[in-house]
């Protein structure tokens, strides 16, 4: 087909924690890939509608033009095409489904982050509820272990690195200190950052913290 | 040699399926367990009452199905149908080889669970101008599975899965049932066979094999099931205090979401335990 290039494309936007996740595991199995940042504030491009025409989002990864959707299929992608690369995923059927379970649960930190900036009032204080509940379940997870998946950086981590520069952010909006009342979790995010997969991928707390300020005019909300 | 052995001894461990009769999740995993001809006990949960051990086995959720083998959980549907395959490779998988059919087996799982289930969820749950935009939905939906079978991704197949049925089968296929059952109880007109001529065909075909029917429900269960949800909302919506049952349940791959008020004196399970059920 006309225009479709070889190899690896990841159709990503900056500041997703979704496309991070990519990135992260795009780094950590030493696979090169063109980086194509989209437009998802204004009009999205054709190559973007075309390659995820259901979702219309990012990620998607493009191989030899073909499209894998979605941050987790994605990963589980780059396992099965690349299998000489470092395994995302470990190898026991149930450590797999334990790393699938967790990594899918921490999608809540986005959507419930997501209600904790953008509403208020009763709405606001519910968000603040599930997201005391969602990161008192991951760090109950994650107990006194270095990482999710124990002495090692795993899939578990990769998928929920993403998400901690956004932590500051929510803790402002829903009154509540990661570092006071989640010190393990805490640490691990630490932890995961000095990785340079990561370190390479995440944007700081900071930047996040003004794209929020852009997504709520951009939702007409002006406090 | 050893690790053949740890295999072996792990895979003749006993299965114990926790579920609901009307749990389309739990469905997808009795299904999958008999495609696999594998031997399962299975203890019958009551979701007004959930026992110890369902919410030992699974604290996050608190839902069923949760499938414990060798002593160990595992909670999710369709997390657990890809351990089957993993545990055990050698009996007919349920996704396919190639890693790009796999994505796309996936995905269209997540398109089931997080966006068709719920439209045809709502349009249990609602009446009026609210449920003409559920159908509506429902069949938006609809429409890209059909697009998919006709011209797409599962061109000129039986199944989603080939000649075989596979994972998509087992999870599209084990809630849709319902369509017919809501169209029957709420006399809304779901899947049209002159509009989704392809995905009728292939459900007919889902619903005729052996495996399937001695998986779901008899369709007068499932009809006094779904009448009696249906007549306790609309009950409830006339004094004002249905709230949106199933219109703020989280998308999860499991069967019972959280109501927002579910009447005292309701013996059996909730609307949203069926109505984001597909």
């Amino acid at each position: 087909m006309a225009g479709e290039k070889k190899g690896l494309v990841l159709l990503d936007y900056w500041v997703s924690p979704f496309g991070q996740r990519c990135r992260i595991g795009l780094a950590e199995k030493g696979l090169e890939y063109e980086y194509s940042e989209q437009e998802l504030l204004g009009d999205r491009s054709e190559l973007l509608l075309r390659s995820n025409p259901v979702h219309k989002a990012v990620p998607v990864l493009l191989h030899d033009g073909r499209p894998v959707c979605e941050s987790l299929l994605i990963l589980h992608y780059l396992d099965e095409a690349f299998p000489n690369s470092p395994p995302l995923l470990p190898a026991d059927p149930y450590a797999r489904a334990q790393a699938r379970f967790w990594a899918a649960y921490s999608d809540k930190v986005y959507e419930v982050g997501t209600r904790l900036w953008k509403l208020r009032g009763e709405e606001q204080a519910r968000a603040r509820d599930d997201m005391v509940e969602v990161l008192g379940n991951l760090d109950g997870e994650l107990g006194d272990k270095a990482f999710f998946a124990g002495e090692a950086f795993g899939f578990v981590d990769l998928a929920v690195a993403p998400f901690t520069p956004w932590l500051p952010s929510y803790g402002r909006y829903g009154g509540f200190s990661v570092e006071r009342e989640w010190p393990r979790l805490a640490a691990w995010a630490r932890r995961c950052a000095g990785r340079e997969s990561v370190a390479k991928s995440l944007q700081p707390p900071e930047k996040v913290d003004e794209y929020i300020n852009v997504l709520k005019k951009h939702c007409g909300i002006n406090d | 040699m050893e690790g053949k052995e740890e295999n072996a001894s792990a895979e003749a461990a006993p299965l114990k399926l926790l579920g609901s009769w009307a749990s389309s999740y739990t469905h997808r995993v009795q299904l999958a367990l008999r495609l696999k001809g594998l031997e399962f006990e299975y203890a019958e949960e009551d979701l007004a009452n959930k026992s110890d051990e369902l919410l030992r086995l699974n604290p996050v959720y608190k839902k069923v199905p949760v499938l414990v083998h060798g002593g160990r959980a595992l909670p999710e549907s369709v997390i657990i149908l890809q351990y089957l395959d993993d545990a055990w490779p050698e009996r007919r998988p349920l996704l396919p080889a190639d890693a790009f059919d796999r994505a796309l087996a996936r995905f269209w799982c997540h398109f089931a669970d997080d966006k068709l289930g719920p439209a045809v969820g709502a349009v249990f749950t609602s009446t009026g101008e609210e449920q003409e935009a559920a159908v509506r939905q429902v069949h938006e939906n609809l429409a890209l599975v059909e697009a998919e079978l006709r011209e797409g991704a599962f061109k000129g197949r039986r199944f989603f899965g080939g000649d075989e049925v596979g994972l998509l089968d087992v999870v599209l296929g084990c809630g849709s049932y319902w369509l017919a059952v809501f169209e029957e109880v709420t006399g809304v007109r779901l899947v049209d066979a002159d509009a989704f001529p392809l995905f009728h065909a292939w459900l007919r075909d889902f619903e005729a094999l052996d495996e399937v029917r001695e998986t779901i429900p008899a369709v007068d269960r499932l009809l006094e099931y779904a009448r009696g949800v249906r007549h306790m909302l609309l009950g409830l919506a006339g004094a004002g205090g249905a709230g949106g049952a199933g219109a703020d349940a989280p998308s999860s791959t499991a069967a019972d979401a959280p109501t927002a008020s579910p009447p005292p004196a309701a013996a059996t399970a909730t609307a949203a335990d069926i109505a984001v059920d597909i």
